[in-house]
């Protein structure tokens, strides 16, 4: 067989394989470099190159244009040298790339970004992409402060900034991530997450479960050395927490303005939370009554009104109930049902004082002008007594004065003494001596006192007066206004929507949360020793980490996208040996095959798998393969060089043995070829391979045959 | 000229050649006859190591045929002419070209190898169909193509392996003809395989019959068909008879 390459043919094959190679690898190459630079422009448009852009801001795709005429006003007022770029809408909502110029990478700016953009009109939030970053996700909030002043202490770092749950470390450089991200890797390490969850129900006081985790933690002998804390607290964040704690006082709130539905229910009824009753009795127009079990206590049962409205009345409402099936069929008698509506009475309650509060302030007014009577009366009875008691001295005078002249008598003195003598002495006797007594008694009257008793209530009608009863009525009736305008049905609907919320936020049973610093622990075994010390068989233990480092989204797209283009390059490696074998080498195969087929002696059939002719296809394509394959930097996961050289050798060897179904070869015309004295070069070049298969092999031929 | 002495070849359990032995004098025309797969042409194609006999030797104008190797053996088949049951031609060039290529390949100038080649087409009658390719020619014409690819190099030995029976009837006289006239005005040595028995007493100066890859009978066309001395000479004899 190596005659036939002897005499020059070699030559040909050489400058083939060569050409073959050089051309596999720059196609493969070619054709991965071009595909990954396709989807890398593309993916510079919409993410945009490496640092260049800081800030994607998710912007509601109606209110574009106007935040983007805020966002040039921010950039120009606040960041001078800005970049600003629109990317892609997706959804509605418009994504614009926001770079800031280098001297505003800071982190007061990065963690101040709400500050700068959260009045841009439309904004649904941000995401910072800011480069060279480490991201790093999930960060426990107990931790996070920690974590930071550790990281930013690095070599390498610039600092750290906050973003949601997440911590985004920047590098002094890009050469510096790699160094960055191991040693943050190894500072998370140091950190464990360490879950206690009870089930559902268990009402655990996490402070107090916490520290005596802690203790138990602290007594082991063999974990002495780890830091421990107790970080339940932090686990929802501080808005997520004051969120929860608003939803829960809100629910409690629509609760107490909810009609109160007891149920009573009929001997031999049982009913069960979740069950619905159709009510009969008197109801507001509209649609049926229906209220839900909400809970069953012995004999008696709560439940909630989610559908119509009971009469308003400030009294208790008996209905009858009867059960109501999930297609909406009426069933049994259950029972009475008793409904009061708070909501109800106190908004009587409230116009009862409005109306109470009106009439105190007329009553005021009535009650100072009364004081002013009472005193007006008082001065009047207290001077009449003061000229009863002149008079009652004038008389007594008079008495005496009559008693005296009577012993010297003139005429007129007499005449008078006799007129007067008569009837003043009898109205002076009686009026001494009745006057006396009620003068005595008048005398006796603390009229001082009196007034002062009048000054008291005059101060406390002013007091009154002073307060400001028209503000009061005024906040009373804001607070009738404010009173939920809302039916029984909707406040049940939406008592039921928050408990889902809450149902959905708050992981089912309490759970605690511990940091563990140090040495790692195993939460399996951890398990057992809390269940038996806190006495909770219940209790389940999970670990989790303090954060997690998080691939640079956009670094890994492009790790994937180089991946993807070795990938890419390796198919096309083989895939192009493969042609080869079958455009090019084939022919010569078959070329081979035909010239032997007239040689000395039969092939031994054990001997056909070792036919020289396959152990050359093998070769070749091994040798083919290979080489393309690396210059064409192919890299498909679990194909090592051996595996490359294998599947090469398998190819070559199937191109060897299927050669004449592939290329075939006019075996009469290379007959008369060699009939007529050509050598093996030049039966190839004039006869075998113009007519064969186009190809390299084809191609190169061209400018060395003659005919 | 040619001397061939106790030739084997075997296709596996087949037997082609059963130690034959010939010889052939320079510018004798030897016919070899016989049923098919009695080994004719494995005998002529191991003349020019077309086909690698096991064992024997081969003498052809003083040179050991079977030990040639490489460019001896290449030089040595272009001293042979050889002519193909089915013409063998090179179907993508034209019937000049099929001519010529082979000597412009030796080194022969090109201009030279075309006036060789017209001469050889215009000896076969197709010269005017110098420009033609074989797909544009009848089988007897490619035949003739055929012959004059083998002739043009003036070899000292020519030899035709069933050169009429891939044609038409029809077709076959014009090629007979040439072979008659090449033999009897080129004095080369002739070594034919053919069925033709009439174009045998013709033409040959010696006729050879075989039979199961032996030589079973030989001599002069007349005696070999008049007193045929073997089972395959006695068959053609009543073939020539009817």
């Amino acid at each position: 067989m190596l005659d036939f390459f002897r005499d020059g043919f070699y030559k040909d094959l050489a400058l083939l394989l060569a050409i073959t190679v050089l051309f596999g690898a720059v196609f493969s190459q070619g054709i991965a470099w071009a595909i990954d630079a396709y989807f890398g422009d593309t993916l510079d448009q919409m993410i945009g190159g490496y640092g260049e852009y800081d800030l994607i801001l998710h912007i509601r795709a109606e209110a574009k244009e106007a935040a983007w005429r805020e966002l040039q006003r921010i950039g120009e007022q606040s960041f001078p040298g800005y970049k600003l770029n629109e990317t892609l809408t997706i959804a509605g909502q418009a994504n614009v790339f926001f770079g800031l110029p280098p001297e505003y990478r800071t982190k007061e700016v990065l963690e101040s970004i709400t500050s700068y953009f959260g009045a841009v009109p439309g904004l649904n939030g941000y995401t910072l992409m800011v480069q060279p970053s480490v991201l790093i996700r999930g960060v426990h909030p107990g931790v996070r402060e920690e974590l930071r002043e550790q990281i930013e202490a690095l070599p390498g770092v610039r600092f750290a900034v906050k973003d949601g749950n997440n911590l985004v470390v920047l590098a002094q450089g890009e050469d510096q991530l790699p160094q960055v991200q191991e040693a943050i890797e190894g500072i998370l390490d140091q950190y464990q997450i360490l879950e206690l969850r009870f089930p559902m129900g268990f009402a655990v006081d996490t402070q107090e479960v916490g520290d005596r985790a802690l203790e138990v933690l602290r007594a082991q002998e063999k974990l002495t050395g780890n830091r421990y804390l107790n970080v339940t607290s932090a686990q929802y964040g501080e808005d997520l927490d004051a969120f929860l704690k608003t939803l829960v006082e809100m629910r409690d709130f629509l609760g107490s303005y909810a009609s109160k539905v007891r149920i009573a229910p009929a001997a031999g009824t049982a009913l069960a939370v979740g069950e619905r009753l159709v009510l009969d009795g008197a109801v507001q127009a509209g649609q049926e009554l229906i209220v839900e079990v909400t809970g069953v206590f012995g004999d008696l049962a709560e439940g909630m009104i989610i559908q119509g409205s009971p009469v308003q009345s400030t009294d208790k409402v008996v209905h009858t109930g009867y059960r109501l099936s999930a297609d909406g069929e009426r069933g049994e008698y259950v029972g009475e049902v008793e409904i009061e509506n708070e909501r109800y009475r106190l908004a009587y309650a409230v116009e009862e004082s409005l109306r109470l509060l009106a009439e105190l302030e007329e009553l005021a007014v009535q009650a100072s002008a009364a004081v002013d009577n009472a005193e007006a009366v008082l001065t009047t009875f207290q001077e009449a007594l003061m000229q009863l008691e002149v008079l009652q001295v004038q008389m007594r005078q008079l008495n005496e004065g009559i008693a005296q002249s009577e012993g010297k008598p003139s005429g007129e003195q007499f005449l008078l003494t006799l007129l007067l003598n008569g009837l003043f002495q009898t109205l002076a006797q009686s009026v001494l001596s009745s006057g006396e007594e009620s003068l005595d008694s008048l005398e006796n009257l603390d009229i001082e006192e009196m007034r002062r008793s009048l000054d008291g209530i005059s101060t406390q009608i002013a007091n009154v007066q002073e307060i400001n009863v028209a503000a009061i009525m005024e906040q009373i009736g804001f607070v009738r206004d404010t009173l939920p305008d809302l039916s029984d049905a909707e406040i049940g609907q939406s008592i039921r929507l928050i408990n889902t919320y809450l149902g959905g936020q708050v992981i089912p049973g309490e759970r605690v949360q511990l940091l563990i610093q140090g040495q790692k622990l195993n939460e399996k075994e951890l398990e057992k020793l809390f269940q038996k010390e806190l006495d909770h068989p219940y209790l389940h233990t999970y670990s989790t980490s303090a954060g997690m480092v998080s691939p640079d989204a956009r670094g890994e797209i492009f790790r994937i996208l180089k991946e993807v283009r070795s990938i890419v390059a390796g198919l096309l490696a083989i895939i192009f040996t493969l042609i080869v074998l079958v455009l090019d080498h084939a022919t010569i195969f078959s070329t081979l095959k035909q010239l032997r087929a007239g040689k000395k002696g039969a092939v031994r059939p054990w001997l056909r798998w070792a036919d020289p002719l396959l152990l050359m296809g093998g070769i070749l394509g091994s040798a083919l393969l290979s080489s393309i394959y690396h210059l064409a930097r192919g890299q498909i996961p679990f194909f090592t060089p051996a595996v490359i050289a294998v599947l090469g050798f398998a190819l070559g060897v199937l191109v060897a043995v299927l050669c004449e179904r592939f290329s075939p070869v006019d075996s009469m015309e290379l007959m008369a070829a060699q009939a007529l004295g050509l050598s093996h070069v030049q039966i190839m070049r004039e006869v075998v391979i113009p007519p064969s298969r186009p190809g390299l092999l084809n191609l190169l031929n061209r400018f060395r045959q003659q005919f | 000229m040619l001397e061939i002495r106790d030739l084997y070849k075997s296709y596996g359990k087949t037997v082609a050649l059963d130690g034959v032995d010939l010889d052939v004098a320079k510018g004798e025309t030897v016919v070899i006859m016989g049923p098919s797969g009695c080994g004719k042409s494995t005998l002529i194609r191991c003349v020019n190591r077309l086909t690698e006999p096991d064992r024997g030797s081969i003498v052809l104008a003083g040179q050991d045929v079977l030990a040639l190797s490489g460019r001896e053996l290449q030089r040595f088949r272009r001293q042979v002419g050889f002519v193909f049951q089915h013409f063998n031609l090179i179907a993508r060039l034209t019937a000049l070209d099929n001519v010529m290529f082979h000597l412009v390949l030796g080194g022969m100038d090109r201009e030279e190898a075309r006036e060789k080649a017209l001469d050889a087409l215009d000896k076969v009658g197709l010269k005017g169909a110098a420009a033609r390719r074989p797909s544009e020619l009848s089988g007897g014409q490619q035949q003739r193509v055929g012959i004059a690819r083998a002739l043009v190099t003036n070899p000292e030995i020519m030899l035709w392996d069933e050169p009429t029976a891939s044609l038409d009837p029809i077709l076959v006289g014009e090629v007979l003809e040439v072979m008659e006239e090449l033999v009897q005005n080129t004095g080369t040595t002739m070594v034919i395989v053919t069925h033709e028995v009439s174009f045998a007493l013709r033409a040959a100066d010696r006729i050879v019959f075989m039979d199961q890859g032996r030589v079973v009978e030989q001599g002069p066309p007349q005696q070999v068909f008049s007193e045929p001395r073997s089972q395959i000479g006695r068959l053609y004899r009543k073939l020539l008879l009817n």
